[in-house]
């Protein structure tokens, strides 16, 4: 296969992630009112009796979530006068010549001015233009670690510089100074043992739910209740925490506690919990049942090709049958009523938790049920055109037996369009099982985008959307690699002389 | 004793060219073919009535009863709460007094109009397109590109965005399906047309002439016929189940309109309290569904004319 070919098919494929996105874009922030992210918002309800804190904090909002820019009489002001004095309390007067200086000023750069309900004061706004949003999302994607990352007015004697040491627990680290981590690689107990923060992905803040999480680290980080441990801190305190010490980052504002424990400004962390994050809740299901699946299909389908017309056939058309017209929600509801009476499994994940293997076992069944009735009727159309083709029959009249043709030339080239389909399967353990989780109450990555869409939170849509797309993307890129592998007849260019 | 067979027993034939021109086959209509081999089978004319009856059942049975989910008659009598099935009241009662079965049927109406509507939208969209696509190479070449990035959204996702973006409503649900789904019917005629375009008797007909239009019209897409049908039975059985999943959700049809999604996902939480208000509206759902989807497999296959006798 051609190097260039697979790099045209990555460009393709950068250019359609970021045309969704930029659908995405349009659809979450030009055709959906801004005021819906408030319905969920604890703060701005609140506010119900504050008219003008409630026109800041709305503004705030929308300016952190990237809607528009906001500029408020008080910022012009300071930038004049001395906080506090008396000339900045008559500037602030809606009919003060340093008003009538804003307006003016503000409108000639294109912002829209308002007055705030109460105090009658002036403010303004931007609204920022879609394209402009896109870029800035993509821009701040990937973020790099390097010594001047931390840019803190309060503190311009920070040592800039990366030295080699070791984190509390022991580990190996390159520890760096002004970075915004300040474990840049370490070692220690958790998988994948070696850990790095130089390039970490940054897909925006959510809001309004998980507020002040990234929308990463939501998906990506354990969930449940802390697991709390024997730790002594840098300063030679110890205590009891959850500390995840890897985790360290720069914190402005440090607090009497967090000067109890560190000895630098690095003191904002998360906490290991006892459950695993979303994704991989929602990956160690999918892959179980893709297990199960393939266990499964590959062979009853081949069993129900060597019966054709068969009482394996027929009974496995009407498991087909079945699956494909009854919708889903009704299937998985009846296989889990079966499942509860007939072997007393537990009808939701949360009854014994994930520590239970018994909680697993319905949610996987129920994920392979479709996988599995595709692959049968898939392996069975393949193997069954096979079992015509002129080389069965010359392997036939050579004297070869049922088996060994059916091992050794059916089943390997019936299995190259299966293989094909492995890693679209694989990304699908990633991306979650909507239905299966909402239905098991299990709490994986399936049910964040529906969540998401119903609590208005925008940041969680766009990078789910992100997130899912170039997985879908790639990883049918990499099928049809995968596919030219184990097939070298194939070529995924064009040959010469075709049209 | 035999009779002497004489000369003038005989008279001569005239000769008719007309008649010589006639061929001796039986009269071949593919329609009525297509009906006889489908009547054939009796379970398969014992199911499509069933069928008929259960979809024009679930769109009169809602005008009749005038039931809406935004009004609650009995809320306030309990003695008209969680009523078992009986000869009074079919399906039974649900928490809030209403008939189940006046709520299932409401909720089997709007998946049934749904997915009826938005699969004829589509296919018509969706030949049309195909049927040009296939033809012209010039379209492919951009077609193909616009293919390539839509079938790299995942399904779901722009199904729920944009229902969330449309918000609820019966009008705007047809149009989330068809947005999403046209082009994979586009897509997957396009590949049809292209493999019968190059066949002889396709060449043999431009060779004599015969415009595009005329071609796609008598020349190609009677030869689809079966592969549509058998599309259109797989399609119908999935958009109702995509209704009922964006509903399930919380998306899709709106609080103010009965689906059997929604209804699942309110009765799910008296599964072991009052089994029967959560396992009826499943069941009629796969019932329908499943015997939708087996009648047009039947259906597809009578359309295929290697099935006719």
């Amino acid at each position: 296969m051609k190097k260039g070919y697979i790099l045209k098919r990555l460009l393709r494929s950068v250019i359609s992630i970021i045309i969704i996105m930029l659908v995405v874009f349009t659809l979450v922030f030009a055709l959906v009112p801004r005021d819906n992210i408030f319905f969920e918002d604890a703060t701005y309800r609140k506010l119900g009796g504050k008219p003008d804190e409630k026109i800041d904090y709305v503004y705030n909002t929308w300016q952190k979530l990237g809607y528009l820019d906001y500029v408020k009489i008080n910022d012009y002001c300071l930038e004049l006068y001395e906080a506090g004095s008396d000339e900045i309390k008559n500037a602030l007067n809606p009919d003060s010549k340093e008003t009538a200086d804003f307006v003016a000023l503000y409108e000639s750069k294109g912002y829209t001015i308002g007055y705030y309900t109460v105090s009658k004061r002036a403010y303004a706004y931007k609204d920022v233009p879609l394209l402009q949003r896109l870029w800035k999302w993509f821009s701040n994607l990937v973020r790099v670690d390097t010594i001047y990352s931390v840019q803190d007015p309060n503190n311009p004697d920070l040592e800039r510089k990366v030295y080699f040491g070791r984190t509390p627990t022991g580990g190996l680290a390159l520890i760096g100074s002004g970075t915004y981590h300040k474990y840049l690689l370490y070692t220690d107990s958790h998988f994948p043992f070696i850990h790095q923060n130089f390039i970490t992905l940054n897909m925006g803040e959510s809001y309004p739910t998980y507020q002040g999480l990234e929308a990463l680290s939501v998906m990506f980080s354990s969930q449940g209740t802390e697991v709390k441990r024997d730790v002594t801190y840098e300063t030679g305190e110890t205590g009891s925490s959850a500390i995840d010490f890897g985790s360290l980052t720069y914190k402005e504002n440090l607090d009497r506690m967090d000067k109890k424990k560190f000895t630098d400004h690095y003191a904002n962390y998360t906490t290991f919990k006892d459950q695993s994050s979303m994704v991989g809740t929602s990956f160690t299901m999918g892959i179980f049942a893709l297990l199960l699946a393939y266990g499964i299909g590959l062979p009853v389908g081949v069993a129900m090709a060597r019966n054709k017309d068969g009482v394996i056939d027929k009974l496995g058309m009407l498991y087909i049958i079945f699956i494909t017209s009854v919708p889903s929600l009704a299937y998985i509801y009846i296989f889990r009523y079966l499942g509860t009476t007939l072997f007393g499994l537990p009808s939701v994940f949360t009854t014994f938790g994930p520590s239970d293997i018994r909680s697993w076992i319905l949610p996987i069944i129920s994920l392979a049920l479709p996988s599995i009735s595709s692959l049968m009727l898939w392996i069975r159309r393949y193997v069954v055109d096979q079992m015509n083709s002129d080389y069965v029959k010359f392997a036939k009249a050579k004297g070869l037996s049922r088996k060994e043709i059916f091992r050794s030339h059916i089943f390997k080239n019936a299995s190259i369009p299966i293989a094909h389909g492995i890693p679209s399967s694989l990304a699908g353990c990633i991306t979650g099982a909507i239905i299966t989780e909402a239905i098991y109450s299990v709490g994986g990555m399936g049910k964040m985008l529906p969540n998401a869409i119903n609590q208005y939170n925008n940041t969680m849509i766009i990078a789910l959307t992100f997130l899912f797309s170039t997985i879908s993307v790639l990883s049918v890129l990499l099928g049809d690699i995968i596919l030219t592998k184990v097939d070298p007849r194939i070529s995924l260019t064009d040959k010469a002389g075709r049209s | 004793m035999m009779e002497r067979i004489e000369d003038n027993l005989f008279e001569f034939a005239e000769f008719d060219e007309r008649e010589s021109e006639h061929i001796a086959a039986p009269r071949y209509s593919y329609w009525k073919s297509v009906w006889r081999t489908f009547i054939r089978s009796k379970v398969t004319v014992f199911l499509s009535i069933f069928v008929i009856a259960l979809v024009a059942f679930a769109l009169i049975q809602p005008m009749h009863s005038g039931y809406s989910p935004t009004v609650a008659p009995n809320i306030n009598n309990s003695e008209m709460k969680y009523l078992p099935p009986s000869s009074e009241h079919l399906f039974g009662t649900d928490n809030i007094g209403n008939e189940v079965w006046d709520v299932v049927w409401a909720g089997a109406r709007n998946s049934i109009l749904v997915s009826f509507v938005s699969t004829a939208i589509i296919m018509v969209i969706g030949i049309l397109v195909g049927a040009v696509w296939g033809f012209s190479k010039k379209m492919d070449k951009w077609m193909i590109e616009v293919y390539n990035v839509v079938s790299n959204v995942p399904y779901l996702l722009l199904a729920m965005i944009l229902s969330y973006v449309l918000g609820a409503g019966l009008g705007s649900l047809i149009f989330v399906m068809v947005c999403i789904d046209w082009i994979y019917v586009a897509y997957f005629i396009r590949t049809q047309v292209m493999i019968i375009r190059d066949r002889e008797y396709n060449l043999a007909s431009k060779c004599l002439g015969t415009k595009t239009f005329t071609m796609i019209i008598k020349n190609i897409l009677p030869y689809l016929v079966s592969v549509i049908v058998t599309y259109i039975s797989r399609e119908i059985p999935s958009l109702i189940s995509y209704e009922v999943f964006l509903s399930y959700m919380g998306l899709g049809l709106g609080t103010n309109y009965a689906s059997l999604g929604r209804t699942i996902s309110q009765y799910k939480s008296f599964m072991t309290g009052y089994p029967h208000l959560f396992w009826i509206p499943v069941l009629v759902l796969a019932a329908i569904a499943i015997s939708l989807y087996v009648v047009g497999q039947k259906l597809a296959d009578a359309t295929d004319p290697r099935t006719h006798r």
